[in-house]
């Protein structure tokens, strides 16, 4: 099965660790499967391109099956794999819709760390359009963000997966971009709820396996965050 | 089970349209509706943080159930009612992929819209530059290009994914956004099919925002994509 697919992926790219985490938990380690560089601009490449017109990553192939969106990805892989790994969707329709709900607000939180994190890369807001006070508004709102997802963790219990006691999809989705904020220097001190499901999900096998492969070898992360 | 169903919206809102379609298409009609005003701030209202501390539309209640992400809902309901009203997700794995893929380009497309269309609403005036706006705009017109193309074969029956399906409740919205803004029919001949397709089917004329019924003529904003 899995050797039918192939995934292009980026090392360190939140869209692409959640399809390596479902491929994981699904059983479908096996996939055939390409490096490219970010900073390289790999992934504006003509062979990226020819699959994918958008040039971004993921794009995982099954068959003829293309599919960029991770979060396509991830319920296309749960819905065709059901019955093999982990169960990724609840069945229950209080935890079913804590999952969804949790999952769509993980494309907030992601927006809103990148408009940080990423604030000052021309690619994505060209030196002339920077002003200090979208900076400090970007920061605000992620803080404010982190607090809602802090409070999310709280009301569940120490422990706690983001829809309740079962691991799902939500946390496949938002756990690469809690990765994140703490490999730019978040403050676990100040924000314990994220820190303590940070420490409990990084040593889940699917995210081991998956870990990005840059972050290992330079396991000091960066300082962005460490003063929100 | 609709009379469970409460649902704060406003109108011409694409996500609170998306959960009013898929609401139709699933046989749900009958819930509790109240129609709040963005122009007079009511999406901060206490009744909604109470719902959704984020101060959003749609804020959807079904019983203790509470979700305020338009696409979580639509996902929820057709889960939890799969067997009544119209099937909104494929069986078969090709669709399936299509299906799903859409949807979640369907966001891209979104976001892309409102960077124009709201640009002076959300950008502070002393932030605004020109070739910010031109970037959103050739930004917009690409994906508006790509969007042609996904529907080249568009006809009745057959929409983003094969038969009528989430990807058209999610994204059908804001293609009449679009069209509501001043996009030109002639310039997307295949994107105007697929709205005059989708504006007569049930769920989509019911669910039609008022305002644009009280007043057809829109704005112009898009004319120039």
């Amino acid at each position: 099965m899995a050797k039918g697919m192939t995934l292009l992926w980026g090392s360190g790219s939140p869209p692409c660790w959640r399809v390596m985490i479902a491929l994981e938990e699904k059983n479908l380690q096996g996939y055939n499967q390409k490096l490219l560089s970010l900073e390289k601009l790999e992934h504006k490449s003509k062979e990226l391109l020819d699959i994918n017109p958008r040039g971004q990553l993921p794009t995982f192939k099954h068959g003829d099956n293309v599919l960029s969106e991770s979060y396509a990805v991830c319920f296309y892989l749960e819905s065709q794999f059901k019955s093999q790994g982990t169960k990724l969707i609840p069945d229950g329709p209080a935890e079913q819709a804590l999952m969804y709900q949790r999952m769509f607000e993980g494309l907030t939180f992601y927006e809103k760390l990148n408009v940080v994190i990423y604030y000052s890369f021309d690619w994505f807001v060209p030196e002339g359009e920077r002003h200090e006070s979208a900076l400090k508004r970007n920061k605000e709102a992620l803080v404010t963000e982190l607090r809602l997802w802090e409070g999310y963790l709280q009301k569940l219990g120490s422990g706690s997966y983001l829809a309740g006691p079962s691991f799902t999809l939500a946390d496949v989705v938002v756990f690469p971009t809690v990765g994140t904020v703490f490999r730019f220097g978040l403050s676990p001190e100040r924000y314990p709820k994220l820190g303590e499901y940070h420490n409990l999900l990084k040593e889940r096998p699917s995210i081991r396996a998956s870990w990005p492969p840059h972050w290992l070898e330079s396991p000091k992360g960066l300082d962005t965050l460490k003063d929100i | 089970m609709a009379k469970l169903m409460s649902l704060l919206w406003g109108a011409g809102s694409p996500p609170c349209w998306r959960v009013m379609i898929t609401l139709e298409e699933k046989k749900l009609q009958g819930y509790k509706r109240k129609l709040l005003s963005f122009e007079k701030g009511e999406h901060k209202s206490q009744e909604v943080l109470e719902v959704n501390p984020r101060g959003q539309l749609p804020a959807f209640k079904h019983g203790d159930i509470i979700l305020n992400e338009s696409c979580a809902t639509c996902l929820y309901l057709e889960n939890q009612f799969k067997s009544q009203g119209i099937k909104l997700i494929p069986d078969s794995a090709e669709d399936q992929a299509v299906m799903y893929q859409r949807m979640m380009e369907g966001l891209a497309l979104t976001d892309k819209l409102n960077s124009v269309i709201y640009y002076d609403c959300s950008v502070p005036e002393e932030e605004r530059h020109d070739s910010a706006v031109k970037r959103n705009k050739e930004a917009l017109t690409a994906e508006l290009k790509l969007w042609e193309g996904y529907l080249e074969n568009v006809s009745a029956g057959s929409y983003l994914a094969g038969a009528f399906s989430l990807a058209d409740v999610i994204v059908f919205p804001s293609i009449a956004c679009a069209f509501r803004f001043g996009l030109s029919v002639g310039r997307y001949p295949k994107l105007a099919k697929y709205y005059s397709l989708l504006k007569n089917r049930a769920s989509i004329k019911t669910t039609w925002p008022p305002h644009w019924v009280a007043s057809p003529q829109g704005y112009d904003i898009l004319k120039d994509l």
